[in-house]
């Protein structure tokens, strides 16, 4: 009897908490300010999942600020305040992201705070932000972030909001009608899911097979198997997990025949090896960071993102995917913003100056924000790729 | 629905149902041996993919050679950590044990991601080229390969278990350890042995699912629940009931999916709860007497 109860609890505990965090690793990590030592240092912080589920993302996240920060006050800090970037890790997870938030606030008394990583901390750390009104530059991608608009709470990365009607508007274009919708389970999937469902049909498109799999699956076969039976023109695919490689390979396997397109989730070179052959001809929607040709050779934007992949580069060894290019706007955002501000500003100063964005030429897109848009990219942003010869090129 | 996709869910429900066997296999195995389920299953699934793709693409190693020194290495790494994270704590309470096997689990997949880093790798196929067609339905070179390790895996350990000495000795173990010890049968042999045999196992369908799916430092928790449940309702005893749970997992799952895949793992850990309670001694296995 108890070792049934123990067993039961077990599969509870463990079907609640499958993404056992994979590091306990905490603590800070101040990148520190070494400019002007006239000047008191400007301190930002920033809350990072580097450790946990998230930790693929918050690496680069974590990779790209310290890089920018050692830049900043390299080239003499900002107005002459040296810039100092205080990352704390919420190891993925909500709670540990508002804990880590109340320190930056109330032990370093941070201008701003970037992050966090994850769609879910961000969304947390909202309460802590309104209290101490300090601004908020976060991470995730979840469209809820600016579509629940918060004056404090600005986001860098693409959201399903921008990207979801541009997909949508490629499959009525090319008579794709009859769409086969597989999603990952988790939020970044849900949002994606939820969108395309409720304005597929303002696009004259219908979702003929509406699947899911969980980041742990090891086949969709299944899934895909269903999706052909119910007759579907395309596969359209939000995702961002390791596992949405496999989709292509057994579509390769069933003789589908038909096109896969995909969200920015996937446009990285992870996915490209993980798919192999069977990824050739596949279409993602993504900002111009991987063809930075496309900003127009010589503008702003391109100066910008080309300098910043060739100093990641030159520092870690690898190319920065999108994530380390949403670090850099956030930072930059924030930078940007003091530099136009003058001694003795407050908080709320601050996040005007912010919202007062116009313009900026960050990796992911230009960015102007609004008073009723924190998000500040438009379509223009967004192009469409397509894996030709192992590598994401520009599509037609 | 037609035929041929019927046949298609049937081969897919096969083909995860035979890697929740071999996990199921390494749960059943450890817990025979010293009642502990042992969370760490599912990292021994990772590292057997980390380490063929590490062979094979850092040290440029054969593939053959490769998976073969992943498994030889995991079986090393799962007698490693009995040694000196189970015995020392040999006499603890069953649940202290398993909470160490958590926090193992939590270890190696953290070294790993130190090791290997958080990008997905991917490792070739056994042998390349175009699924077999089959009344329809397609079936991948590597599926066949999972399963021919499957059946494999089943033939040596019934060989193991019936032929050899070591085997009966793990039998014996299973069926009251306190006699196997007076009887002159070294126990302690035994469990490092089966962690041995487990961890083998499970880097064995971790390299055989590599190929397909790319392998990262943190699948192993995720994968390790399915073990888990193909080995409940396999009762934890009989090997070959274990294999039987993890097929009927993969199938129960695929069977699912043309009505939500949104309840695929849902219904699958619904019909897991719903065995554990009704019959927990497992689907296969008739009722024994408790000993008091």
């Amino acid at each position: 009897m108890s070792r049934r109860l123990v067993i039961a609890g077990l599969i509870v505990a463990l079907a609640l908490g499958t993404a056992l965090p994979a590091g306990c690793a905490g603590g800070d990590d101040a990148t520190d300010g070494s400019g002007d030592a006239g000047k008191e240092p400007y301190v930002v912080g920033a809350v990072l999942s580097l450790t946990g589920a998230q930790s693929a993302l918050g690496v680069p996240e974590k990779n790209a600020i310290d890089l920018e920060v050692a830049r900043i006050n390299a080239e003499g800090g900002i107005n002459g305040h040296p810039l100092e970037v205080i990352i704390e890790d919420d190891a993925s997870d909500v709670d540990q992201a508002i804990a880590r938030t109340t320190k930056l606030i109330e032990q370093d008394n941070v201008l701003a705070i970037i992050g966090s990583t994850g769609t879910g901390q961000s969304m947390a750390m909202r309460d802590e932000i309104n209290l101490a009104q300090v601004p908020q530059v976060a991470l995730g991608s979840g469209a809820i972030i600016s579509r629940e608009l918060d004056p404090w709470v600005f986001q860098t990365p693409w959201t399903a909001d921008l990207i979801v009607p541009l997909a949508l508007e490629y499959l009525a274009d090319q008579g794709l009608t009859n769409v086969g919708l597989i999603t990952e389970d988790t939020g970044f999937g849900k949002d994606g899911r939820e969108l395309i469902g409720a304005t597929a049909a303002d696009h004259g498109l219908t979702v003929v097979s509406d699947q899911v799999f969980k980041p742990a699956d090891t086949d969709m076969t299944g899934q895909l198997t269903v999706i052909k039976g119910a007759g579907a023109d395309v596969v359209l695919m939000w995702s961002s997990v390791a596992a949405s490689s496999i989709v292509p390979k057994n579509m390769a396997q069933l003789n589908l025949g038909i096109p896969l397109v995909c969200s920015h989730g996937v446009a990285k070179q992870e996915f490209i090896d993980g798919a192999g052959e069977a990824g050739e001809g596949v279409l993602a929607f993504a900002g111009k960071v991987l063809a930075p040709e496309t900003y127009g050779v010589g503008t702003p934007s391109y100066e910008a993102a080309t300098g910043f992949v060739e100093r990641y580069t030159e520092a870690y060894g690898v190319a920065p995917d999108h994530f380390a290019g949403h670090a850099y706007d956030g930072l930059y955002l924030v930078v940007e913003a003091l530099k136009r501000l003058d001694e003795g500003f407050t908080p709320s100063d601050l996040r005007d100056e912010i919202e007062r964005t116009s313009g900026f030429p960050g990796i992911g897109g230009v960015f102007t924000f609004s008073a009723t848009d924190h998000n500040g990219m438009t379509s223009d942003d967004i192009v469409m790729y397509r894996i030709e010869g192992g590598a994401w090129v520009l599509a037609e | 629905m037609e035929a041929s996709e019927l046949l298609q869910l049937v081969i897919a429900g096969l083909k995860n149902g035979s890697i929740y066997a071999l996990l199921a296999l390494g749960f059943t195995i450890v817990y025979a041996a010293t009642n502990v389920i042992n969370f760490a299953q599912g990292e021994f699934y990772m590292l057997g993919g980390m380490l063929a793709v590490f062979a094979f693409s850092g040290l440029n190693v054969p593939l053959v050679a490769a998976v073969a020194l992943a498994v030889v290495t995991v079986a090393g790494i799962g007698a490693l950590f009995e040694r000196l994270a189970i015995r020392p704590r040999k006499d603890a309470d069953p649940m202290a044990l398993i909470i160490i096997t958590v926090g193992g689990s939590l270890v190696f997949a953290s070294v790993a991601r130190h090791l290997f880093g958080s990008d997905a790798l991917p490792l070739p196929e056994f042998t390349p080229g175009p699924s077999f067609v089959f009344a329809g339905a397609a079936i991948e070179r590597q599926t066949i390969w999972i399963w021919v390790i499957v059946t494999a895996t089943v033939i040596g350990l019934t060989l193991l278990y019936n032929r050899t000495r070591l085997g009966r000795a793990m039998r014996a173990c299973m069926e009251n350890r306190e006699a196997a010890r007076l009887m002159g049968i070294d126990t302690a042999r035994v469990v490092m042995v089966s962690f041995a045999l487990a961890a083998a196992l499970g880097a064995l369908a971790g390299v055989a699912v590599t190929p397909l799916t790319s392998t990262r430092f943190d699948i192993g928790a995720g994968i390790a629940v399915k073990g888990f449940a193909a080995a409940i309702l396999g009762g934890l005893g009989s090997p070959l009931a274990a294999v039987a749970g993890g097929l009927l997992l993969g199938l129960i799952e695929q069977a699912v999916i043309p009505f939500s895949s949104v309840l695929k793992d849902v219904v699958a850990l619904a019909v897991l709860l719903l065995v554990l309670f009704v019959r927990p001694q497992g689907l296969f296995r008739r009722t024994r007497k408790e000993k008091v």
